[in-house]
């Protein structure tokens, strides 16, 4: 305590004050004297032997003035003012090299502190509720494979009731969802996800509606009218206001329930839910084992921690396994924590990007210290002068780092403000349904973040002049001129060692991004089995309740596509549940006829919804038989269209045509085969074909009200849309419609390699240029150094040529060794890419010649210059200088 | 200086209190003398040491100082105990006090064996 007060009267010492300080000593030290003078008098000494007697009492007063001096203020921080107002002087009086060194800081800085930010908002933030750490997602762990999957209510049944470790455990699922809310001319209409839910949801998130209530148990029961909750942003969206959603009614795929709580701002769990409704309203949950159709959360015990709630269910799954084996043979519970699971897709992304940008930081510091390293060896015949005064070493050094302390806080400014565009820019690029995206920002974290990264950096391109000083052999220093002294072996090992780890690191990254950028190409080129251009779609959805409604329901679609098949410019008109990226159903199939007991383990197909004339519109080869026609209708013998990977898998070397085929999409009627058609990658460019079994919309009319409807122009497909949306009002106002185009869509599949690629090629080019400044600022420096051998070379019968040969060949020399380390960095490097690579090795030889030839030819470029100034050296003036 | 100024400095401070209690508010000549004279010839040391002692303890908040009279009317900057002074003189005291003794009792039997 007391420590504490004298050290903050001292820094008031240090903030002013010093120099009555001083004077109140000198008067002290005068009135000391004069007491003992007046006493020394009394005592009968002479005037003279009075005052040396007490003056020889007192001993050094200049002594003791420096020990109050120190005292009275805080002489390390004192210094440390002193070495940084000196600090910002000399870079002050040298702006060329400052604005160079602040730029290569504030870009390294700034592209760390912007992917760190996102890096905080995505990974490492946490959740909104109350003790997120405590809330985790349950799945059905596939023991074979290690998929992760949906989960079958009784199996959540069993999971809830025999389960210890959690206080609550909730069964939900979400689906996007046409959404009225109005009636009459205010109807508003819009696709909304929204999530049926049943009890302990709110309680396991923590959350509590802010705006009247949760759901009472009556109403999460079978045969209860139901009711909705709907997110704050929804509420102001419809009503203007949370208050007054209360009451109202909000239909949802058909059904009206009353809103009757709204939870607070930011809440959309899961995903982007803007409604929540009571799963009784859709019947009872589905019976079967089998039947994988939900999602499960459950909050943790306190002082439940993950590994016990998974060693937990482990066994709650294997007791099923024993119990059912029909259904849950290979079948066990993953726990994860609901944030992990959540980011799961794009934490080795982000990791990456941070590691690649981390790498340009390291580039960043090596061409700094070479910066300050030639200026320290400039600057020798200074510090030889300053230790030659008194100064010690450790002065030096200490003022030195603190140059480079300055450096970086001056990079940090500007590199914050480099990290708040670029932030911005990284959430623009990124894909859009990285979940919490949109919370990045800068906040005091990521100001740590940067300040933190400026300091290590200014240490660690500020340790090798400072270690270069420690060298300095004043002697020499002194006699010699500025130009010769200091060339010390260190400071040249030291700088070409540099360069050649910063070409090294420069090799890592751009294999790292030329096998990305190769991996994008490749998934560019895949042939998905569509032909994409040139379509326009529209994402629909026909509210209906029962068969009944949804038998009726699909005659939207009658009469929509002939409408639009009239409208200029269109080829054909469709419509499907399948487009690359986006299926809706996949299950078991059977061949011929059904099996006395259904076989989990059969083999799966994707089941697929489509309208006459889909596969002209998509662009999907018929290859045998006849596609779908007005006739397939739901009182028709049922129909069914298999694509060739199914053809080959169940028939191989017979004609399907003809054959039956059973799945369970909604009914397990037998469908006869009337047509094959080519394959599609149903799941994205990066996936294999699928089997797959198309049905006619008449004849499957509860999933045929969700329909894509796509057009096929021979315009540009953008302008279709406002015609379109008009036919589709005309036909039906409370069909709400998505629209976009199928490249858009397509382009999103690949919008997570796209932006690492993106990224990573940013910082490949950073790196590089950072590289290419070093190896020129190293040859410069040779050049300027060898002066005097190549002027004697010249006179000696060198042309002009040679020497150019000589310094390109020392410029090779650092490029050579540099490319070696690099290759063996990014050998190991690229192989933590393999799981982002497609259609590419990690050891592909051409991206590694495009590598050394980009690499070499950035080396030769920047050693250019230097070279050609070596050739103008004039061997007379060279010559003089020995 | 090293070590050794630290050991005059930590019992040094303890006798600037200890005077300053005994006699009141006190100039720094007037102390060092007191010192001087308290302890013999065994601590003749330069008075101008005293000084940074006086500083550090004014710092810690154990003194505060003002110029005034001296008696033959001289200008002359007074030192006085603060309460917090008074304190810490007991505490050190006490803790010096147990110090000596242990030592005492330490020492003692190497003295009669010898």
């Amino acid at each position: 305590m007391r420590k504490l007060r004298a050290w903050f009267v001292r820094l008031g010492g240090f903030l002013g004050g010093k120099r009555r300080a001083s004077q109140d000593f000198a008067k002290e030290m005068e009135s000391h004297l004069q007491l003992h003078i007046d006493e020394n008098r009394r005592q009968g000494m002479s005037a003279e032997e009075a005052r040396r007697n007490a003056l020889m009492k007192l001993g050094g007063v200049a002594q003791t003035e420096e020990i109050l001096r120190d005292r009275r203020s805080l002489p390390a921080l004192e210094s440390f003012a002193q070495d940084f107002r000196f600090a910002l002087r000399m870079l002050l009086k040298n702006p060329g090299f400052t604005i160079t060194a602040v730029l290569i800081l504030a870009l390294g800085i700034g592209a760390n502190t912007a992917m760190f930010s996102v890096v905080r908002a995505v990974l490492l933030r946490p959740l909104a509720y109350s003790q997120p750490d405590r809330i985790v997602t349950l799945a059905s762990l596939w023991k074979r494979t290690g998929h992760k999957g949906q989960v079958s209510a009784p199996d959540f049944h069993d999971w809830h009731d025999q389960s210890t470790a959690f206080d609550h455990m909730a069964m939900y699922s979400n689906w996007d969802v046409p959404v009225t809310v109005g009636s009459g001319a205010s109807t508003i209409a819009e696709y909304v996800s929204a999530a049926p839910i049943a009890s302990e949801f709110f309680e396991t998130l923590g959350i509590e509606p802010f705006v009247g209530r949760k759901f009472t148990d009556d109403e999460l029961k079978v045969g209860s009218a139901g009711a909705a909750i709907v997110s704050d942003g929804f509420a102001i969206r419809s009503f203007s206001e949370p208050q007054l959603a209360l009451g109202k009614a909000v239909v949802v795929d058909g059904k009206s329930l009353e809103i009757v709580g709204v939870v607070p701002l930011g809440f959309h769990f899961p995903e982007k839910t803007d409604v929540w409704l009571t799963s009784s309203v859709f019947g009872e949950e589905t019976p079967s084992r089998g039947a994988h159709n939900y999602r499960v959360v459950g909050r943790l015990k306190e002082g439940v921690d993950l590994a016990e709630a998974q060693a937990q269910m482990t066994a709650i799954g294997a007791r099923l396994e024993e119990k059912y084996p029909d259904s849950n043979k290979t079948k066990s519970v993953a726990v994860a924590r609901l944030r992990d699971d959540m980011v799961s897709d794009y934490r080795l992304t982000l990791l990456l990007m941070l590691a690649a940008v981390g790498v340009v930081l390291v580039i960043a510091c090596a061409n700094l210290a070479n910066m300050l390293l030639a200026r320290a060896v400039g600057r020798t015949r200074e510090i030889a002068i300053r230790a030659a005064i008194g100064a010690g070493r450790g002065r030096i050094v200490r003022q030195l780092v603190t140059e480079s302390i300055a450096l970086a806080l001056v990079g940090a400014f500007f590199g914050l403000i480099l990290a708040y565009w670029g932030a911005k820019s990284l959430v623009a690029l990124a894909p859009p349904d990285v979940p919490r995206l949109s919370e990045t920002g800068i906040d005091g974290n990521v100001l740590l973040f940067a300040l933190g990264i400026s300091l290590v950096a200014s240490l660690v391109f500020g340790l090798a002049p400072a270690l270069q000083v420690l060298r300095v052999d004043l002697n020499s220093a002194l006699k010699q001129s500025v130009r010769r002294a200091g060339g010390g072996t260190l400071a040249d090992r030291l700088r070409r060692g540099l360069v050649v780890a910063e070409i090294a690191l420069s090799v890592i990254m751009v294999a790292s991004a030329g096998l990305l950028i190769k991996s994008l190409i490749a998934l560019q080129d895949v042939q998905l089995g569509i032909a994409p251009e040139h379509i326009v779609m529209a994402e629909t959805s026909v509210p209906s309740v029962s068969l009944d409604t949804a038998k009726r329901a699909v005659h939207y679609y009658t009469q929509l596509l002939p409408e639009l098949r009239a409208l200029p410019g269109v080829r054909y008109v469709g419509g499907t549940t399948m487009i690359p990226g986006h299926t809706s159903s996949n299950g078991s199939y059977y061949v011929d006829h059904l099996p006395a007991n259904f076989d989990i383990t059969s083999p799966n197909a994707i089941f697929t919804v489509v309208t006459p004339d889909a596969f002209a519109t998509m662009g999907i080869p018929l290859q045998r038989g006849r596609d779908f026609n007005d006739g397939d209708t739901y009182d028709a013998p049922f129909t069914a269209i298999i694509n060739e990977a199914l053809a080959r898998r169940a028939f191989p070397d017979q004609d399907p045509i003809g054959r039956s085929i059973f799945c369970g999409l909604d009914s397990m009627n037998a469908m006869k085969i009337v047509g094959v058609v080519g394959n599609v990658r149903q799941q994205g460019p990066a996936s294999e074909p699928e089997a797959e079994i198309y049905m006619p919309y008449l004849q499957h009319p509860q999933p045929g009200t969700n329909l894509r409807v796509v057009v096929r122009t021979s315009t540009e497909p953008g302008v279709m849309t406002a015609a379109m949306r008009e036919k589709m009002r005309a036909v039906s106002p409370d069909v709400p419609a998505k629209f976009s185009t199928m490249e858009q869509s397509l382009a999103e599949t690949v919008a997570t390699p796209r932006f690492r690629t993106l990224l990573l090629g940013i910082f490949a080019a950073l790196a590089v240029c950072l590289a290419l400044a070093g190896v020129y600022g190293v040859m410069s420096y040779v050049v300027g150094q060898r002066a005097n051998e190549i002027g004697l070379r010249m006179a000696l019968g060198a042309s002009p040529g040679e020497v150019l040969r000589l310094i390109l060949r020392q410029a090779l020399g650092l490029a050579g060794a540099g490319i070696v380390i690099g290759f063996l960095g990014a050998a190991a490097a690229t192989r933590l890419l393999t799981s982002m690579l497609f259609g590419v090795k990690p050891s592909d030889p051409l991206t590694y010649v495009a590598v050394v030839g980009i690499v070499l030819a950035a080396a030769l470029i920047a050693s250019y210059v230097p070279a050609r100034r070596a050739m103008r050296v004039d061997p007379m003036v060279a010559l003089r200088y020995e | 200086m090293g070590d050794k100024a630290d050991v005059w400095q930590g019992t040094l401070a303890l006798m600037v209190l200890k005077t300053l209690e005994m006699l009141g508010p006190l100039h720094g000549y007037g102390i060092a003398r007191r010192i001087e004279q308290t302890s013999g010839d065994l601590l003749s040391v330069n008075y101008g040491t005293l000084y940074p002692a006086l500083l550090k303890l004014e710092q810690e908040g154990y003194i505060d100082s003002e110029w005034g009279q001296s008696e033959n009317n001289r200008k002359a900057k007074y030192y006085r105990l603060t309460r917090a002074g008074r304190k810490q003189l007991a505490k050190e005291a006490k803790e010096w006090g147990q110090t000596t003794a242990i030592l005492a009792r330490f020492l003692s039997p190497g003295e009669e064996q010898s």
